[in-house]
């Protein structure tokens, strides 16, 4: 097996300004390029050219047409890495139908979370048929019990289906593209309505001059999962309307090896790439008893970064393991997104490296004012995140939704042609994130030199390990011990080393033995574990304390945390009786 | 283009057990346990009911990892269905036993 041309021997590079994918993958067909699959030893196991997925794209559509599947009906893929995932997505495009890119089992024991999961995007999306890997055929045949979906089963259920001599039926300009499951909670999932006319104004931001600035002789590899959108839009559709190759590391094998993730890039002469900063962080870990002969990382021009909060200090640890390696610190991107702008909204200077923004920790948390001190320990250090794209305003307004000058935090809004339409068949959900064309990101943040730095978000959504985490997922799984009722679980995270986060549970519960409290706190951390695949710190708070409100009888998380780290909740806020005085 | 590719593999624990014609449930099951020492909660020694996830202090990256060394060792690939099913010590055993013997 050959892996797939870096460049194109006669056709012309193109570089985005297509109508819609179809007309991408179309252009792209006519080269050699493609995309490559690697395991996690660095033996190549699947290869395509763009021109060989688009034939095995058409044949699935015509099985998917010929089976009476009608226009804009909905296909649920679970998104490994995997030849299928490319042939049944780009298959839905030319088919008229809406891909449903889903994620994969957490981990060891995360079967009935799974089950749960697929049983509510199934429902959200109201998929009319569902394709999973080999693997996960018998969960998804499991959880599509009793739901809309008429087809499911493996990649051999599919090609089951007869290839009818019938019209393709591409979706093209203006015209819907997939639903990218990724913001909200997953008891509730939001699929963002991707149309056509978004998705090619983003990516031509994304890999035009004021982004990746993707060239012919571009090379890229990537480990990021294809159900997220970084993965999905960033790399392989944006690519492709590169006409670039792509080298592929699944997620699941990166988490294993990250250090494959670096030797691919060297072997294959790679010059783009991507991580979330914990991608950086387990890789420089990982390296520590690795030796780094033979690694040559003097090729990547890009590395961006991009998915959660940005931490300085881990890419500077990333940058000294790995500049002997001739990695070059001028690489990093920083970069910043979201699926409901199709993935990008502003990136930093290419070849410029990151920049940190060091301030007072008190001022910014109390005053919203973002004040330049010197380093210290009641400081906190940003990245910035760099330009918004062009033609994408962006503004950072207060509360009362006058727009903020420099230095002032607040909640960024954006818009432009790049902006979804909406959240699919969630009308409350799309007029609550849009405004008068505006999209409230639910991020804060505050503008220096230009550049955007985002300094959380505004929604209380926890990020792990670059795992976005609702809140309300956690506290509604706790509530259900038998023991506790609703709205006696607070969840938020806190900020452990290094600007990571770290997950505390408050239960408003205080059993009288010291057996039943540490059965409670287990029971619920075991829940969190089982729930969201996460640790978590499990304080108890004597119920006669109570977790704390908002005046219109909401739980208060940002009260809880303030509470929770001035200490007022050890022992459950049962204080020693104070002496008289 | 390369017409070879002979990828420098970094990670791979190239330990003999993965040649070793045959191990028992037994060696399985003590090499499992002496994994998961370091995660003890408290004096119970760590045994074949052992709940992994519950009765231990190790995160859901500290138990991919030690899945991962297991691969390694023995040269199997736990698919990702089964890991999802796996609670206890005994289960992930028969696990890589049943796995090692299909190869």
């Amino acid at each position: 097996m050959t892996p797939t041309a870096t460049a194109n021997t006669t056709l012309p590079y193109r570089r985005a300004g297509f109508a819609s994918v179809p007309e991408m993958l179309d252009y792209a067909a006519r080269g050699q390029t493609g995309v490559n699959f690697f395991d996690p030893r660095g033996r190549l196991t699947a290869t395509m050219t763009w021109g060989e997925l688009r034939e095995r794209a058409h044949v699935f559509a015509r099985r998917l047409i010929g089976a009476g599947f009608a226009r804009g009906e909905r296909l649920l893929i679970t998104a490994d890495t995997w030849p299928g995932f490319m042939v049944s997505f780009f298959g839905a495009q030319y088919a008229g139908l809406l891909p449903v890119p889903v994620s994969l089992p957490a981990g060891l024991g995360g079967k009935d979370a799974y089950l749960d999961q697929l049983r509510r995007q199934l429902a959200a999306s109201g998929a009319v048929a569902a394709l999973a890997t080999d693997e996960l055929a018998g969960y998804l045949t499991t959880a599509a019990e009793g739901s809309a979906a008429r087809l499911v089963g493996a990649m051999s259920t599919f090609e089951a289906l007869p290839e009818k001599p019938v019209d393709l039926r591409p979706w093209g300009a203006g015209e819907r593209c997939y639903l990218q499951f990724s913001s909200g909670s997953t008891r509730f999932p939001l699929g963002v309505d991707i149309r056509q006319d978004a998705l090619m104004a983003n990516i031509a931001g994304q890999i035009g001059d004021h982004g990746l600035a993707i060239g012919p002789r571009d090379h890229v590899t990537s480990w990021l999962p294809l159900y997220h959108d970084m993965g999905l839009i960033g790399f392989m559709l944006a690519p492709m309307a590169a006409q670039r190759s792509i080298d592929y590391l699944s997620a699941r094998d990166f988490a294993r090896r990250p250090m494959q993730w670096l030797s691919l890039i060297s072997q294959r002469r790679s010059s783009i790439t991507y991580s979330p900063s914990f991608g950086y962080d387990l890789t420089t870990r990982r390296a520590q008893t690795q030796s780094l002969d033979g690694l040559d990382l003097s090729c990547v021009r890009i590395a961006g970064i991009g998915g959660d909060m940005i931490q300085p200090s881990v890419l500077a640890r990333f940058a000294a393991r790995f500049g002997p390696a001739g990695f070059d610190t001028g690489a990093f991107m920083p970069s910043y997104g979201m699926a409901e702008v199709c993935l990008a909204l502003s990136f930093g200077r290419r070849g410029d490296g990151f920049h940190v923004d060091t301030v007072d920790r008190q001022q910014l948390s109390e005053d919203r004012v973002a004040r330049a001190v010197a380093p210290s320990e009641s400081s906190r250090a940003f990245v910035l995140c760099g330009l918004p794209l062009p033609e994408h305003p962006v503004e950072i307004r207060d509360e009362a939704g006058a727009v903020l000058p420099e230095r002032r935090v607040g909640r960024i809004f954006a818009k432009g042609p790049s902006i979804m339409a909406g959240y699919f068949e969630a009308p409350e959900a799309s007029a609550e994130a849009l405004k008068d064309g505006w999209l409230d990101t639910g991020d804060l943040g505050y503008w220096l030199d230009g550049q955007l730095v985002v300094t959380g978000r505004a929604k209380d959504l926890i990020i792990v390990n670059g795992r976005n985490i609702w809140p309300q997922d956690i506290e509604w799984s706790v509530e259900e011990l038998p023991q506790l009722r609703r709205g006696d679980v607070c969840a938020f995270s806190i900020d452990a080393e290094d600007g990571a986060e770290s997950i505390v549970v408050v239960v408003n519960a205080w059993p009288a033995q010291e057996e039943a409290r540490t059965a409670l706190i287990g029971a619920a951390q075991q829940i969190v574990k089982e729930t969201v695949g996460v640790d978590c710190v499990v304080q108890l708070l004597s119920p006669s304390i109570g977790l704390p409100m908002t005046s219109s009888g909401k739980l208060s998380r940002s009260r809880a945390r303030t509470r929770y780290l001035a200490g007022e909740y050890a022992n459950g806020g049962r204080r020693p009786v104070p002496a008289a005085t | 283009m390369r017409a070879s590719h002979k990828f420098k593999v970094y990670e791979f624990a190239d330990e003999a057990m993965s040649d070793a014609p045959s191990v028992s449930r037994d060696e399985v099951r003590a090499d499992i346990c002496r994994r998961l020492d370091p995660f003890r909660t408290d004096a119970r020694p760590i045994t074949g009911a052992t709940v992994i996830t519950k009765d231990l202090n190790i995160d859901s990256l500290a138990v991919m990892d030690m899945v991962m060394e297991l691969e390694d060792t023995y040269d199997i690939s736990i698919p990702l269905n089964v890991v999802a099913e796996i609670h206890t010590v005994d289960e992930l055993t028969d696990t890589v036993l049943k796995i090692r013997g299909e190869r």
